[in-house]
């Protein structure tokens, strides 16, 4: 039970926004969509919706295509921030929420439970127009969440929020996830996904450069990142079998090696100099991980 | 509740509750209140009053002509000799100077009413003529001859006998005249409050950007029919709360003077008017509406709403102005044809059912003709809304390129 992409592909006239993406988002999995403008995020979250008709491949949810008999379960916090700037917060909320099927009831018990989680429930009766931007764009995630979907998919949702906002809204994404919901998120920012996604998908101008969950892409990755910290010269570190990158900024020295395999000689090599503050193998980043697919760095 | 009736309440509740509705309903309601009372709300500003007696200051022989003159026309005051001094309260002194012709001489207290003043005035007249009738020494029949009018005939090739068929003055029934120009005005009325409205509720949610999450749980289609039908219904109420103001006005106040001064009374037409004016009053709206809607859905930024509403606004002051200038020709050959053109027909079918030559499957063509060209209007809007509402395109050409290009 999940959400599947099939060859996903959309053209505009001559220009291919998104080629031959293939991708399976599991059930209660938290997704990152990294890739930055232009990559294809937003209009393969249309197509997920409907709202764009894709030119080739297939979409299903739990085994059946997207329609709007499914979209009840679904939420969704566009891109393009935008809410009825007339109406006062409650009555666009309600209007939404009922759009997904909610009762008028549940929503105004809902309705305080996300205004006081979000920090604004002075905003309850105020008209969206006199909101600051920030909290128009917590209104309209709560306008996205409030019906308690099992599939939330949010276009950049950190965007324009500070970051005490950024960390209030983390912390929300999280628990809504824990509490089962299956989220996808697109964002530019790799520590994002780094932090909060265990799958990812990283589109770089329509196509799908890797996707998959992020330990296994790492560990597929091969290389590592060793941090060499002392007071010991260990240039000579850079001829040795499996290194492939060296950088020396004062005393610490980081160290890039094609597999992890070429980590315990180089221990054993710097132990026969002395003492070291300290020796770390990490992780390969996501920054080295796109520059390595991609060719060039990260935006 | 579905989604369809989520929109569509949300829409109307909230254009209903809205002060520009309120207010300019209110102004209305006011308006034909004001009007129910206007002879009363005249005469509050009139300083002139109306004179109980007219002392006539004249020659015996002249005194009684002037006297079975006033009897004659039923005047609603009395006519004594004159006592001498200034007029009496409440009456109004006449002197006649024996010149040729007559000089009359009226002086009171205050200025006459207009009315008073005109029945004065014919009968004086009336007074001078038999005046000189009598000094001309003319022979009865001679005087009869003087009051005939002349018998003229039209003999036009160009006719073709057909000219007779042209509707007149002489068969407008006034009541008749008043529910058309009524369905007419009020038409263009709510056609220019609400075509603005609707193209507003329908851009301003494009160009917010709130579509986006609107669509992901409603499909466009069902949404637009929804705002579209709102705002029907909103313009309907706005309708049937000036009914009822104009009911009430009726039940509140006596209109029996200005029925029987105007000669408001029903014939065999005014049935069939009526019944027709409603139809196409409902079908005016709703054409003009959903081609609102329709021109709404094309623009992505409310800087160009009022350019993309101008075929609105052109096409029904085009169609007003056939029907409103043509009402005592309402049978050539513009208001004809102009009849079957969709805009126009609102307006334009309206004036022909005032008359008996238009049958009834004129009328019913021109119906059918309505209702397939909104329903051609609303699939046209839904087609072009369902692609272009994620457009931001700017401009209306460009917005009709991509809808091409999708």
């Amino acid at each position: 039970m999940s959400l599947e992409l099939n060859q996903l592909t959309k053209k505009f006239n001559e220009n291919t926004a998104v080629d031959d993406i293939n991708l399976t988002v599991p059930t209660g999995s938290m997704y990152g969509f990294l890739g930055g403008n232009g990559a294809g995020k937003t209009t393969t979250f249309r197509m997920i919706l409907g709202l764009l008709k894709q030119t080739e491949g297939t979409i299903t949810y739990n085994g059946k295509p997207i329609d709007y008999s499914v979209t009840n379960r679904i939420g969704y916090l566009p891109e393009e921030r935008g809410l009825h700037p007339k109406l006062k917060v409650e009555e666009q909320i309600r209007y939404l929420a009922q759009l997904k099927g909610m009762s008028k009831k549940d929503i105004d018990v809902k309705l305080d439970e996300w205004l006081e989680r979000f920090e604004v429930p002075e905003n309850r009766d105020k008209r969206i127009e006199k909101l600051s931007k920030g909290n128009q764009q917590k209104i309209q995630l709560i306008a996205s969440i409030i019906h308690e979907p099992d599939l939330i998919i949010l276009d950049e949702p950190f965007s324009g929020l500070d970051p005490v906002n950024v960390e209030i809204l983390k912390k929300s994404v999280k628990e809504l996830n824990s509490s089962g919901a299956t989220i996808i998120f697109s964002t530019h920012r790799m520590e994002h996904v780094e932090e909060m996604c265990e799958e990812l998908c990283i589109l770089n101008h329509g196509s799908q450069v890797v996707s998959g969950n992020i330990d296994q892409i790492k560990s597929d990755f091969g290389q590592k990142e060793i941090i060499i910290e002392g007071d010991h010269d260990i240039s000579f570190l850079e001829e040795m079998p499996g290194v492939l990158d060296m950088k020396q900024v004062r005393k610490k020295t980081t160290l890039k090696i094609s597999d992890e395999q070429y980590a315990e000689p180089i221990f054993k090599e710097i132990i026969k100099l002395g003492y070291f503050k300290r020796f770390q193998v990490n992780e390969p980043s996501l920054n080295d991980i796109f520059i390595s697919k991609v060719g060039r760095k990260y935006e | 509740m579905n989604k369809f009736m989520t929109t569509f309440l949300q829409t109307y509740v909230s254009k209903v509750r809205a002060k520009s509705f309120i207010i300019s309903t209110l102004i209305i309601i006011l308006l034909i209140f004001l009007a129910a009372n206007i002879d009363r709300i005249i005469e509050l500003f009139d300083s002139s009053e109306e004179v109980t007696t007219l002392q006539v200051d004249a020659e015996e022989a002249q005194y009684g002509a002037i006297e079975s003159m006033f009897a004659s026309m039923d005047a609603e005051f009395e006519i004594e000799p004159y006592e001498g001094g200034d007029a009496p309260a409440g009456g109004a002194v006449l002197s006649l100077e024996e010149t040729d012709p007559m000089a009359f001489t009226i002086s009171a207290e205050n200025d006459l009413p207009d009315e008073q003043k005109t029945e004065i005035e014919t009968a004086l007249a009336e007074v001078q003529r038999m005046n000189t009738i009598q000094a001309l020494n003319l022979t009865p029949e001679e005087t009869a001859s003087l009051g005939e009018s002349p018998d003229i005939t039209y003999d036009i090739a160009a006719d073709d006998g057909e000219a007779e068929d042209e509707g007149s003055a002489a068969d407008m029934n006034p009541l008749n005249s008043i529910i058309f120009y009524v369905t007419v005005i009020i038409m263009f009325f709510i056609i220019i409050n609400y075509a603005s409205q609707i193209g507003t509720e329908i851009a301003m949610e494009k160009t917010s950007r709130v579509i986006e999450m609107i669509v992901s749980s409603v499909p466009p289609v069902t949404h637009l029919l929804a705002k579209i039908s709102a705002m029907i219904s909103v313009s309907l109420t706005q309708l049937i709360v000036f009914v009822l103001a104009v009911i009430a006005a009726i039940q509140m106040f006596d209109f029996n003077n200005l029925i029987s001064e105007f000669g408001l009374e029903s014939n065999d037409r005014t049935v069939t008017l009526a019944v027709y004016s409603l139809i196409y009053l409902i079908l005016g709206l709703v054409l003009y509406l959903s081609i609102s809607a329709l021109l709404g859905s094309f623009i992505s930024r409310m800087e160009d709403l009022q350019q993309a509403l101008l075929p609105v606004t052109m096409f029904s002051l085009i169609g007003f102005y056939i029907a409103i200038f043509n009402i005592w020709t309402s049978e050539n050959m513009l208001v004809i044809i102009s009849s079957y053109i969709p805009p126009f027909t609102p307006f334009v079918m309206p004036l022909r059912a005032m008359h008996e030559t238009t049958g009834q499957v004129e009328l019913l063509l021109g119906i059918a003709i309505l209702i397939v060209t909104i329903a051609a209007v609303i699939w046209l809007a839904a087609s072009i809304y369902r692609n272009s509402v994620l457009s931001t395109d700017k401009g209306i050409l460009k917005n009709l390129k991509r809808i091409r290009r999708e």
